[in-house]
């Protein structure tokens, strides 16, 4: 009898862990997919957002890819249950799956903070293709958008609300902008570079209260004046989708962030159940500590990884690295590995009139942070970003390297380059061997 | 496959390779542009070609949300521009820097072998740049680390 594999959330995680399973094994096996959404990428909702691309493009399945990869696809149903000694599935219309293995990569939702209205009319978040669509038809030419919250989420949406032609008031509990993505010295410029293009900034400001005032929004703030909004935009935070879960002998983690635990396998404490993205607590490859990173990356390297070993390999996975790039209003931001480490060496450097900005975090002789900042126009004119990323990835030794960088923190690529870096990464792969081209699982023949 | 080999030994910086690549990549000679990049070292005495190797992991094409990086005809992983939306996951999942985003287009791109006519390796005039059948390297790393010593050197003493 062919395995039985059930892949419950079609989110990012779930879709690689298909894929890679077809990769492996052409067919041969059963794959159910449990998913609450059609499957698409929340990736790219915020070029839905800004008109940049239609409806139809943020799909990463539809129901002809999914019977093409030969996928029992049970769209629109939620997990309730997990039975893991019978090995069975049950969901909210009651039917149950049964499975040789399973994954679990139910993902995340926006979270809101617990303030009187948060969750009242005009208030929304923006993490679901759903919310996306509310989002778009509130957001008009002129609308006035307050969005609560100035991290990563929030500023992946500025760019699309500002060329919906409305204006923007962005609201933060910290004193700065960014507090997870990037330090205060980034931040100040980031800061300045929105100021100059238009977006108005309030940090350090808690947020008490939302009322209806006058068909408008009126938010209003433990110190300082109201503010009035047509639309409030949530962006403060996301909860992992594992509270069904309960009951099922799968182990959480009780530390801040939860998340399933995984071994280097990421496998669960239930041996034939995984976990991948956002729902799962999966080593730093840094530090080795499991964490939960919930960035697309991590969870595209989870689900390949997990799809491997559904089909019979015995992968071990090397870690993910916390990376993040944002761009707003033409100015990039980027930050890798352990950028804000007390413990580290750090060398910076800022090109003030340029709105430039470098940070090297060293531990030893070895580059395990890293932070990029300048306009999109300089920053692409450098091989920089990805080389920052291959030092901190790769790990090589840049001892030789240090005071030349400490003296100017912008001139990595000839130390990257005479340190062999490229050697030390090309035989890296994450399945132990060369990956394939998207597209390929589309020739999995029907049996 | 066919790789692009680079020679750095016989580079004399004379940036054909990036108006060539430049052009064929976005239709414009501006070397800011092009994905083969010229550096200089001791002082600008010597130069290196820098691009991308093809690699096995493809980082850029396993990171893209959208699948909108594929493998083409010549063994390249190559944007395919009406997918992209521009969102750069793959510019900080590459790790070799050869990932680029055009401002212009809003898209990433990046050495697609120019379909298995590299317009670098035609535009090279002394054959630091080929296009063979082989394996990929890290072609300048030696040439980098022997051409940087002496430079590290002056610097610490």
């Amino acid at each position: 009898m062919p395995a039985r594999h059930l892949i419950i959330g079609g989110g990012t995680a779930g879709l690689n862990a298909i894929r890679t399973i077809r990769e492996e094994d052409g067919g041969a096996s059963e794959i159910t997919l449990v998913s609450a959404e059609r499957p698409y990428s929340r990736m790219v909702l915020p070029y839905y957002l800004g008109a940049s691309i239609a409806e139809s493009h943020v799909y990463t399945a539809t129901p002809a890819s999914l019977a093409a990869w030969k996928v029992k696809a049970m769209l629109g149903r939620r997990a309730k249950s997990l039975d893991t000694g019978a090995q069975k599935l049950t969901l909210d219309d009651g039917s149950t799956v049964e499975y040789d293995d399973c994954l679990i990569a139910t993902g995340s939702r926006a979270a809101r903070p617990p303030v009187a209205g948060a969750d009242g009319p005009g208030v929304h978040s923006f993490w679901t293709l759903e919310e996306a669509r509310a989002v778009i038809a509130a957001v008009q030419p002129g609308t006035r958008v307050v969005m609560v919250g100035a991290g990563f989420i929030s500023f992946t949406i500025l760019n699309a609300i500002l060329s919906r032609g409305a204006s923007l008031t962005i609201v933060e509990v910290a004193p700065r902008i960014l507090p997870r993505m990037v330090d205060e010295a980034c931040a100040g410029i980031v800061a300045s570079w929105l100021v100059k293009h238009g977006v108005t900034l309030r940090v350090g400001a808690t947020l008490t209260g939302i009322e209806e005032w006058k068909g408008k929004r009126r938010l209003t703030f433990k110190k300082g004046d109201p503010i009035l909004a047509d639309v409030v935009i949530m962006a403060t935070g996301i909860r992992t989708n594992l509270e069904w879960l309960e009951g099922s002998g799968i182990q959480v983690s009780s530390e801040p962030g939860g998340g399933i635990l995984v071994d280097d396998r990421l496998r669960s404490s239930v041996k034939n159940v995984y976990a991948a993205g956002d729902v799962a607590r999966g080593p730093n490859l840094l530090t080795g500590t499991l964490e939960v990173h919930a960035i697309e990356p991590t969870a595209q390297e989870h689900g390949r990884v997990v799809g491997a070993n559904m089909a019979g390999r015995d992968l071990a996975y090397r870690g993910s690295l916390i990376m993040n790039i944002v761009e707003v209003c033409h100015l990039d931001v980027a930050s890798f590995g352990q950028w804000d480490n007390p413990k580290a060496q750090v060398f910076t450097a800022t090109r003030t009139p340029r709105s430039q900005y470098r940070k090297l975090l060293f531990e030893g002789g070895r580059l395990t942070g890293a932070m990029i900042c300048g306009p999109a126009e300089d920053i692409w004119s450098t091989n920089d970003v990805g080389m920052l990323k291959g030092l901190v990835y790769s790990g090589v030794d840049l001892s030789r390297w240090k005071a030349h960088l400490e003296r100017n923190p912008f001139d990595i690529k000839p130390a990257y380059i005479a340190s062999h870096t490229a050697g030390a990464l090309l035989p890296t792969t994450n399945l132990g061997r060369a990956s394939r081209s998207p597209q390929l699982p589309h020739q999995v023949m029907v049996q | 496959m066919r790789v692009l080999a680079l020679h750095p030994e016989k580079c004399t910086g004379c940036l054909r390779c990036e108006l060539a690549c430049s052009y064929m990549q976005t239709g414009t000679y501006q070397p800011s542009k092009s994905v083969i990049r010229v550096s200089p070292f001791e002082g600008y005495t010597s130069y290196a070609p820098y691009t991308c190797t093809q690699c096995a992991e493809g980082w850029c094409m396993t990171a893209c949300p959208v699948g909108a990086i594929r493998i083409n005809a010549a063994g390249a992983k190559d944007v395919v521009d009406d997918k992209c939306v521009g969102c750069k996951l793959c510019t900080i999942a590459c790790p070799f820097g050869t990932m680029f985003y055009d401002a212009d287009t809003t898209k990433a791109y990046k050495c697609n072998l120019c379909e298995g006519h590299p317009a670098c390796a035609d535009a090279c005039p002394t054959e630091a740049i080929t296009f063979v059948e082989g394996q990929t390297a890290d072609w300048i790393g030696d040439f980098a680390a022997e051409r940087t010593t002496r430079v590290l050197a002056r610097e610490s003493a």
